[in-house]
């Protein structure tokens, strides 16, 4: 049984007909794997996260088939029983380091806070602990870093301290939000490379939501490419990025310039995602789509089995088996 | 091929004041840059936070004055322009910001946005004016009925080829790109960078392309300059700096892109640590600190900024990578 | 080179997005009117503006006309009252009613123009404030320092004492009085703007200072400016009564509320209507106008548009 299993997710801003954020997204994360959620903004990657964490208030709407973490009911717990579960067997980094630590406390003040929450460490046994996570996460002069405040550390430092805290309470499923984003290119490798060897060594589940497909590439085993709210694509790593089924994951990767050296243009997916006043009727690709056919137009197609991975297509690209 | 733009020992150094009793410390946040960049040809400014390339965009839309150092414009000289010349100056080299969301004034039509450089520069008509604007519209690809509509109504994708309407309405001799599609998804990235290519051709501007992002570079790039904490690290044609770095640094940033589909053959080189803090660079070579190779030389003694082969290197070492 | 410019952002038949937003306008009025007790208060404000319009059409009976057998009658709903004088009369049998619909006149004139001749000074002094944060900004803020150091009522009463009571230097005295709110705010706004892109290339396009004052800047600080004057509308109505009723507003036989507020107040065990009907009227229109400035700052906020 998966550690995650998400079915027919579907989460919504506003009353039952408004546009949904995220549309019977179905999800399964097993312990110990790398999962990449791949896709522009707007295509409910993080909003997905959000509501698996019970983060979203009024007048963001949740409804689930399945919303099961670990063998309990995320739907079912009470918000208190939920703190319980969020942030001790969930963990979460997010994108922006420095807003993701609170600037009036020490570094080590916040590791503790969570330690005493989550697993009853007090006085100098959390101080201790806080110490080791330090250390874990490579933070060179750990012990005087405790008493620095978050200003006080670079973008790559901080987002460091923000993973110690995210382990702080072994969890089983760590959710990283576009963990590299906001940091330079040597920082990047850096704190990448930190969280898999985490990853690895606590035999974690990692979500990892990016926009970046080089970074999946590198890291991740299997990824779920989403769109406009739908998951459109799951497959394996290495298969869905060089023979995609779903013409959108063709022509994200397409449109990396590392697929056009040499060439004149970058290949490009015309237009933008659909917003609230024009989701299509048919297939959310469809006004996009260079294959598209009168039918993809009148109905949405469904995530099925195709030859290597699961599309949401109805003319799946890439389909002769090797 | 004609010399539009080219800059000589360009230096920019702040004044930064370190608190009540402690006197002012100084930031080379430019430090000796010299280049030359012809008509229709792209320079990309290669590097992480704080290496200079925001400072060097500035100096070079004469937003700010060099401390020291020359910078010539299609032939005239900066430095001792009068008041008239300067404002010719101006009008020839252009800039497109990182954010679109920013750089458009929120509470001004695009079409007068679009105008705005015309009104203030040339004596042309209303309707000369709007005619312009209108061919401008139609070459970055927006209809005409836009011209009423204000900027929250687009979306990224559309307001970054707003700004670089703007920017191209005077017909300038150099466009300063600063990180202009950092903020856009990958497939909005790959049809503005097409539109950047398709008015350098159009137009035969010279653009300055300053990017963190690798594979971006490689795609727009004549050639690429490389910066690390205020000095050029490497500079040279596009084809040498990817097929064989020189600088150490270059080698790490090259190393720590991820690639989609990575080359297992190329060894993965780690840099360690993180960026200096620039009002306290390291003695010697700024990158000797987390620079592999590095000897003792390297952190008692400046490198030059010298040319070896097709390219510059600042590096002690540079033959041995050859 | 003839290479087709790029046409991907509008390839045919994709939705042309920007046309699906609503023009600012309505889109103004969508948020504005989401607000309900803005609308109220909207809806208060109108009446009050047809009244202080329309006033010698409207009121029935001459404001300072004194019906010598009607001295203090009650409204019409206690005993006693008539329909002749629906709010009742005063001291000297003036009709209630007319006098308040008369007042709301000049309770409108001293807020419009004690708003409109601190926004103005106040919009100026914060720009250049602004724009010169090295010299000509630290002066002009210290000064602003100084005049919010003073209790502004205090201010206010010192003004009018030197400048001898009347409706016109009522104005002027409350206009100074709130003038550095608008210097800090279109100051602070100012700031915030100039550190934005959009700001730097239109410098870029060549413009100059009055420019970029005035057409690239200014209209983007206007949101909060607007609600801080919709703001100080209410509290100069309210200042002014404050000073008629010290007796150094509006001097009487004119109806303002303040005055009449406290000309009656002798009667408030007698007859209390006198007091509190124009004090409930003030209350009432201070009330509605800042309803309606809540309302405003809601629709106006620039975070909601970037939403989009």
């Amino acid at each position: 049984m998966s550690l995650l299993q998400i079915d027919n997710l579907n989460v919504r801003f506003g009353d039952a007909n408004a546009v949904p954020v995220v549309d019977g997204l179905d999800l399964a994360v097993d312990a110990g794997e790398i999962l990449a959620i791949v896709g522009e903004s707007g295509s409910g990657k993080s909003v997905t996260m959000m509501a698996l964490m019970g983060l979203i208030d009024a007048p963001g709407r949740i409804t689930a088939d399945t919303l099961r973490f670990a063998g309990t009911d995320m739907l079912k717990l009470s918000a208190r029983q939920r703190r319980k579960v969020v942030g001790k067997d969930i963990a979460m980094v997010f994108q922006d380091p420095m807003t993701a630590l609170n600037p009036s406390f020490t570094v080590g003040y916040q590791i503790e806070e969570v330690l005493r929450q989550h697993l009853g460490l007090k006085g100098k046994a959390a101080r201790q602990r806080a110490l080791e996570l330090l250390q874990k996460v490579e933070i060179p002069a750990a012990e005087s870093r405790l008493d620095a405040y978050p200003h006080q550390l670079s973008g790559g430092m901080s987002q460091r301290v923000a993973i110690a805290m995210a382990i702080a309470g072994e969890p089983k499923l760590l959710i990283a939000d576009e963990p590299t984003t906001a940091l330079d290119v040597t920082i990047q490798a850096q704190i990448m490379e930190l969280l898999v060897n985490l990853q690895k060594e606590r035999n974690m589940a990692l979500i990892l939501i990016t926009h970046d497909l080089a970074v999946v590439a590198e890291t991740a085993r299997r990824v779920c490419v989403m769109y406009a709210g739908q998951a459109v694509e799951v497959g394996q790593v290495p298969e869905l990025f060089e023979v995609p089924a779903h013409p959108y994951s063709e022509a994200l990767l397409a449109a990396i310039p590392e697929h056009s050296i040499g060439a004149e243009r970058l290949a490009t997916l015309p237009g933008i995602v659909p917003g609230r006043y024009d989701r299509p009727q048919g297939c959310l690709l469809s006004p996009r789509c260079p294959y598209v056919q009168e039918h993809c137009r009148r109905q949405r197609p469904a995530l099925d089995p195709k030859a290597h991975s699961l599309a949401r297509c109805f003319y799946p690209l890439n389909q002769e088996v090797a | 091929m004609t010399v539009v733009l080219s800059a000589r020992e360009l230096t920019r150094h702040y004044e930064v004041s370190r608190g009540l009793f402690k006197g002012h410390a100084l930031v080379r946040a430019l430090n000796g840059v010299t280049f030359e960049l012809e008509a229709g040809k792209t320079l990309a400014v290669v590097g992480e936070s704080g290496c200079g390339k925001s400072t060097l965009a500035r100096a070079l839309t004469l937003i700010e004055e060099p401390t020291s150092g020359s910078l010539q414009i299609a032939g005239l000289e900066v430095n001792g322009a009068g008041k008239q010349q300067r404002k010719q100056l101006r009008r020839d080299v252009q800039m497109v910001f990182q954010s679109p969301y920013a750089s458009l004034n929120p509470r001004q039509k695009i079409g007068d946005q679009l105008a705005e450089p015309l009104l203030i520069n040339t004596s042309l008509s209303k309707a000369e004016r709007r005619e312009k604007v209108q061919k401008m519209m139609e070459q970055v690809g927006l209809r005409p009925e836009h011209y009423q509509r204000y900027p929250h109504m687009f979306s990224g994708g559309q307001r970054q080829r707003i700004a670089l309407a703007r920017a191209m309405m005077l017909q300038p001799k150099v466009l300063v790109a600063d990180e202009p599609t950092s903020a856009l998804d990958v497939s909005i990235q790959a049809q503005v960078l097409n539109l950047f290519m398709d008015l350098q051709k159009e137009f035969n501007t010279a653009y300055v392309f300053i990017s963190h992002n690798l594979a971006v570079v490689r795609h727009v790039a004549d050639q690429v300059l490389v910066m690390y904490l205020g000095r050029p690290a490497e500079m040279g044609p596009k084809e040498d700096i990817y097929a064989k770095p020189l600088h150490p640094y270059t080698q790490a940033l090259l190393s720590a892109t991820p690639a989609v589909h990575p080359d297992p053959l190329k060894p993965k080189i780690r840099i360690v640590g993180e960026l200096p803090n620039p009002l306290n660079p390291p003695e010697g070579c700024a990158f000797h600190k987390r620079c592999p190779y590095a000897t003792e030389r390297c952190g008692k003694e400046v490198p030059a900024f010298r040319q070896v082969g097709t390219r510059q290197v600042a590096c002690h070492y540079a033959e041995q990578f050859l | 080179m003839t290479s087709p410019i790029s046409k991907a952002g509008t390839a045919p038949g994709a939705v042309d997005h920007s046309s699906l937003y609503p023009s600012p306008y309505k889109e103004f009025w969508q948020a504005f009117s989401r607000n309900k007790g803005a609308v109220a208060g909207l809806a208060f404000m109108l009446l009050v503006v047809f009244c202080a319009l329309f006033a010698p059409w409207v009121a029935p009976h001459n404001p300072s006309e004194q019906y010598r057998d009607f001295l203090l009658t009650p409204p019409v709903w206690l005993e006693g009252g008539t329909w002749q004088f629906v709010l009742g009369t005063d001291e000297l049998g003036r009709d209630l009613l007319s006098r308040l619909i008369q007042g709301a006149r000049l309770s409108l004139l001293i807020g419009l123009s004690s708003v409109v001749m601190s926004l103005i000074p106040g919009i100026l002094l914060g720009l250049f404030a602004g724009f010169f944060p090295r010299l000509l900004g630290p002066s002009i803020m210290r000064l602003m320092d100084v005049m919010l150091a003073l209790p502004s009522l205090l201010l206010a009463v010192a003004i009018v004492a030197i400048l001898g009571p009347g409706l016109i230097n009522t104005v002027i005295a409350i206009a100074i009085v709130s003038l550095p709110s608008y210097v800090r705010l279109t100051r602070a706004a100012v700031m915030g703007e100039l550190n934005r892109d959009y700001v730097t290339a239109a410098r870029l396009a060549g413009a100059g200072l009055p420019r970029l004052m005035f057409v690239t800047v200014l209209p983007n600080c206007m949101a909060p400016l607007i609600v801080q004057a919709t703001l100080s509308f209410s509290s100069a109505i309210l200042d002014a009564a404050a000073l008629g009723f010290l007796g150094l507003g509006v001097q009487p036989p004119t109806p303002e509320w303040g005055t009449m507020l406290a000309s009656a107040r002798d009667y408030i065990e007698r007859a209390w209507w006198v007091v509190s009907l124009p004090g409930l009227t003030i209350l009432l229109s201070v009330l509605a106008i800042n309803l309606m400035g809540d309302g405003l700052r809601d629709a106006l906020d620039p975070k909601l548009k970037n939403a989009a």
